[in-house]
């Protein structure tokens, strides 16, 4: 069976101890078919018992055991080392605890910061009387493409790979993060929730128009979830429930009137729409610029050729929604 | 000291649930403990689903799911508690329902139900193949609306009691390392299974190290069943992670090197959905005889054939599985069978408890698997642990409630705390002389040859002496890491001297029952013999340090021994 000699360098750090994470080097060979939690299991079962990790499951179902592991976020115990070696051309995997978080010790880090979070945001079902029944004698009915709206979102393990990868967590405090949001979602489209809707207004007061639109949290998401879709749809609730009056909100109805009036964005009118006077100032130095070297077009703008087509097409996708 | 009215230890379904129903009443303080935080728990790796006589898809009764659980069980579950988990089902599944559990649903948006191996009726309700996990989630979900307090990542060691009734536990906090006694009025275990005493293959997490079953042991209480150990039919061929039940549920063939439906000889009528014990001693015989398959690296085992399912209904129904045998085994269901052999899965054994989860130390509790109440008596059928341990674990918990609202704090020993400081400081100046991982793998080796799947007499012998060798071995262990902060090096340690300890526990019984029953098979006596051993094993530590074995009455209320035919 095919072996090969791997160069683990793994992030080591005690607080209580170190004064900085260091990377320590260990070799160890390996067969096919290794995992990255069987190797870390091994380095510390033959080369260092001190060497620190979470693990339980050890089949991707309990989320315990996510690294980074040449940078991205994965489960170590679904993740296959020769896979790694392969993807990115070498011999040596480097192994980091997650970020976005404190480490308690090597690869583990504290997790209370991003559950807290969680719980602040009232993960749970709130049952609405009008559908859920009163008594233990009826089920509350759910039908199958009502559940297809939430039921990805159900998938999530907690491992908070999102959450280590997320740049709007990195920048704002208060972000309530991939998630953590989209668990928002998961509530405020289940038939038997009686908050439906109005849940979008918690997404708002965790600042989820910050949310820039990455993508980092769907693509290392070892479920196949997307956080950021489910962030984007909880933002579209928001406006239905009438949180309108806000620049996210603006700037996404503006690209929403402009396909309306001509089918083409209108990139003179969108910072007025979305920001006002302000937005327009803002923007100056930049219009102005533009407009010099002839690049801005009028803020009055033809409609596209078969617009009518396009209308009807967004109308028929908002249906579908 | 850190004290509450009721403290619960673990957080899968059984500890959850137990939580929750002590929520509900106000004033009281209660905590659930857990080595893990909530959600890693093993109760969200259960897959296949959790049965309830809803009768949504075929006509069904909790009388009808009542006899398939004692005829699962060989007869030896104890009926009143099976007739009382049986009734409950439908209640307990629309309350988890009502609390937003995604169930799959049927067309009319009543909640779907799929055939599992044993049961005479579409009965196991499901969430695709992860029911376990949306179970978990959901009530870790109603607990943090029910303000439930937690104290995540804490290992417990000890628990304290004065003969009569409990006091407390002693536990250590794995993120700074310190041990702490901890004082309750009632403590309800619920910690889980202890199937990675067969290390090397089994289904199980890591952590599933029966830390409360070997602390029940040590404080000098009863163990009950403990011979009983399900080994499931479908682990993946390499690791023996789990491949659920309802795989076969949705139609899976197992399939032999002549490419037969082999199960035809074993269970004519059911085929691939006989009982577990069944199914795991076919595929057994299958290998031992020659029909099996054999890769490269010498792992031998048979396929689970999915493909004629179609890639849709794999899609919908099975995706985890999928996706477990793309990461695991390379191997795409939809396009090639899938290797698999039978993986050590459940103990059906464990805590003895009478059906309020009470053991005979008042105030102390044990629900879910880590206790045997007994509603899965030699084998259980797949599809009844989840329920079983919200059933318990709700009943456990409304039990406690009652308890400890008339009564005050027993008094606890300090000198406990000092018991269990001075136990942890010997095993890091221990000389070091053995190695955690050698004996680990021993054991399970031992244990796998001794008491698997086939037992006999002569290897059981050879077993429990080398059990015992490795228990006196198993004290030259010595832990490297001199940090006390999340010191896992420790924390495994532990683990493994629980498992050396319930080890003893299973090869004892199952020397001493001769007959086979369940998924305990003997070759020296292939028959049940309800004459001499229609009861339960029963396992205490003696003062001397020696286990003691003695019998339990079977309770029987109206299903009477019969042959047990699939």
């Amino acid at each position: 069976m095919e072996k090969r000699e791997v160069l683990f360098r793994i992030k080591r750090f005690n607080p209580k101890k170190d004064e900085k994470p260091y990377f320590q080097e260990y070799k160890l060979t390996v067969p096919k078919g290794m995992t990255v939690l069987e190797a870390l299991q091994q380095i510390k079962d033959t080369q260092d018992p001190t060497l620190a990790f979470r693990a339980f499951c050890r089949s991707a179902i309990c989320g315990s055991c996510a690294v980074k592991v040449n940078g991205f976020p994965k489960l170590a115990c679904k993740t296959q080392i020769f896979n790694e070696l392969d993807k990115f051309g070498t011999d040596t995997l480097t192994l980091e605890p997650l970020d976005n978080m404190e480490i308690i010790r090597d690869l583990i880090v504290d997790w209370d910061k991003p559950f807290k979070r969680m719980e602040e945001m009232k993960p749970w079902l709130v049952p609405d009387p009008e559908v859920v029944p009163k008594t233990l004698d009826e089920e509350s009915r759910v039908y199958p493409n009502e559940l297809k709206k939430f039921d990805s979102f159900t998938d999530c393990i907690l491992c908070t790979s999102c959450f280590s990868s997320c740049t709007a967590t990195q920048i704002d405090e208060n972000y309530g993060g991939p998630f953590q949001l989209a668990r928002v979602y998961r509530f405020a489209v289940d038939p038997r929730d009686a908050l439906k809707a109005e849940r979008s207004k918690i997404g708002y007061a965790f600042d989820m128009w910050n949310c820039v639109r990455c993508n980092k949290c769907a693509d290392v998401c070892p479920k196949h979830i997307s956080p950021v879709d489910g962030i984007m749809k909880l933002r579209g609730l928001s406006i239905d429930v009438g949180l309108k009056d806000n620049p996210g909100a603006r700037h996404v109805m503006a690209f929403y009137k402009s396909l309306l009036e001509s089918g083409m964005l209108n990139e003179v009118l969108l910072p007025l729409r979305t920001k006002g006077i302000k937005g327009v100032l803002e923007n100056l130095p930049v219009g102005i610029k533009m407009i010099l070297r002839g690049k801005a077009h009028s803020p009055v703008m033809k409609p596209i050729g078969e617009h009518e087509t396009l209308i009807k097409v967004m109308k028929a996708a908002m249906e579908v929604e | 000291m850190l004290q509450f009215d009721i403290l619960i230890v673990g957080a899968g379904g059984a500890g959850l649930y137990a939580a929750l129903e002590t929520s509900k009443r106000k004033g009281l303080s209660v905590a659930v403990l857990s080595k893990v935080y909530p959600t890693r728990s093993h109760t969200g790796a259960a897959q296949g689903g959790i049965n309830a006589a809803l009768g949504n898809v075929a006509p069904d009764s909790p009388e009808k799911h009542a006899y398939d659980t004692v005829k699962g069980s060989d007869f030896l579950a104890d009926q009143d508690a099976v007739e009382l988990m049986c009734e409950m089902a439908p209640k307990i599944i629309r309350e988890m329902e009502h609390m937003g559990l995604p169930f799959s649903r049927l067309k009319d948006g009543r909640i779907a139900q799929r055939p599992f191996g044993g049961a005479s009726f579409p009965r196991t309700c499901y969430a695709a193949d992860k029911t376990g996990h949306v179970m978990l989630q959901t009530l870790y979900e109603q607990c943090l609306k029910n303000g439930v307090k937690f104290l995540n990542e804490w290992f417990l060691l000890s628990i304290v009691h004065n003969g009569e009734r409990v006091s407390g536990v002693v536990a250590m906090d794995l993120r700074s390392g310190e041990i702490h006694g901890i004082r309750a009025k009632a403590v309800i275990l619920a910690t889980g299974g202890h199937a990675r005493v067969y290390w090397n293959r089994t289904s199980n997490a890591l952590g599933n190290t029966g830390d409360g079953t070997a602390a029940v042991l040590r404080a000098g209480l009863p163990l009950k069943d403990m011979e009983f150990v399900q080994f499931h039919p479908t682990g993946l061929r390499r690791t023996g992670i789990l491949v659920t039940e309802g795989a076969r549920g949705e139609g899976g063939y197992l399939i032999n090197n002549k490419g037969e439906r082999f199960m035809k000889k074993y269970a004519p009528e059911k085929m691939e959905l006989a009982p577990r014990d069944m199914v795991s001693r076919a595929i057994e015989t299958e290998i031992m005889e020659g029909r099996g398959f054999r890769d490269d690296e010498g792992n031998e085992f048979v396929y689970l054939d999915l493909r004629h399912l179609g890639r849709k209904k794999i899609l919908e129904r099975l995706p985890q599985i999928r996706e477990l045998a793309i990461d695991f085994e390379g191997v795409d269901p939809i396009e090639e069978p899938i290797p698999v052999r039978p993986t050590a899965h459940y103990s059906m054994g464990g805590i003895d408890a009478d059906k309020l989860g009470r053991t005979p130390i008042k105030g102390l509790y044990a629900a879910g698997e880590c206790a045997c109440i007994s509603v899965h008596g030699a084998n259980r059928l797949g599809g009844n642990s989840l329920l079983d341990i919200v059933v318990f674990g709700k009943l456990s918990g409304e039990d406690a409630i009652n308890y400890v609202s008339e009564i005050g704090f027993a008094p606890f020993d300090e000198s406990e705390v000092k018991r269990e400081e001075e136990r942890i400081d010997s095993l890091f100046s221990s000389d070091g002389k053995e190695k955690l991982v050698d004996l680990r793998s021993e054991l399970s080796d031992v244990m796998s040859y001794g008491a698997g799947i086939f037992r006999e007499e002569k290897k059981m012998k050879e077993a429990l002496e080398k059990v015992r060798e490795i228990k006196e071995r198993a004290k030259h262990v010595k832990v490297y890491d001199g940090e006390r902060t999340f010191n896992t090096n420790l924390q495994q340690t532990l683990e493994f001297l629980n498992l050396v300890e319930i080890a003893e526990t299973i090869v004892l019984p199952a020397l001493e029952r001769k007959e086979s029953r369940g998924a305990h098979y003997r070759t020296d006596y292939p028959k049940r013999d309800d004459e001499n051993f229609l009861k339960h094993s029963v396992v205490e530590r003696g003062e001397d340090g020696e286990l003691r074995l003695s019998w339990k009455p079977v309770v029987i209320t109206k299903y009477q021994p019969e042959e047990r035919k699939y």
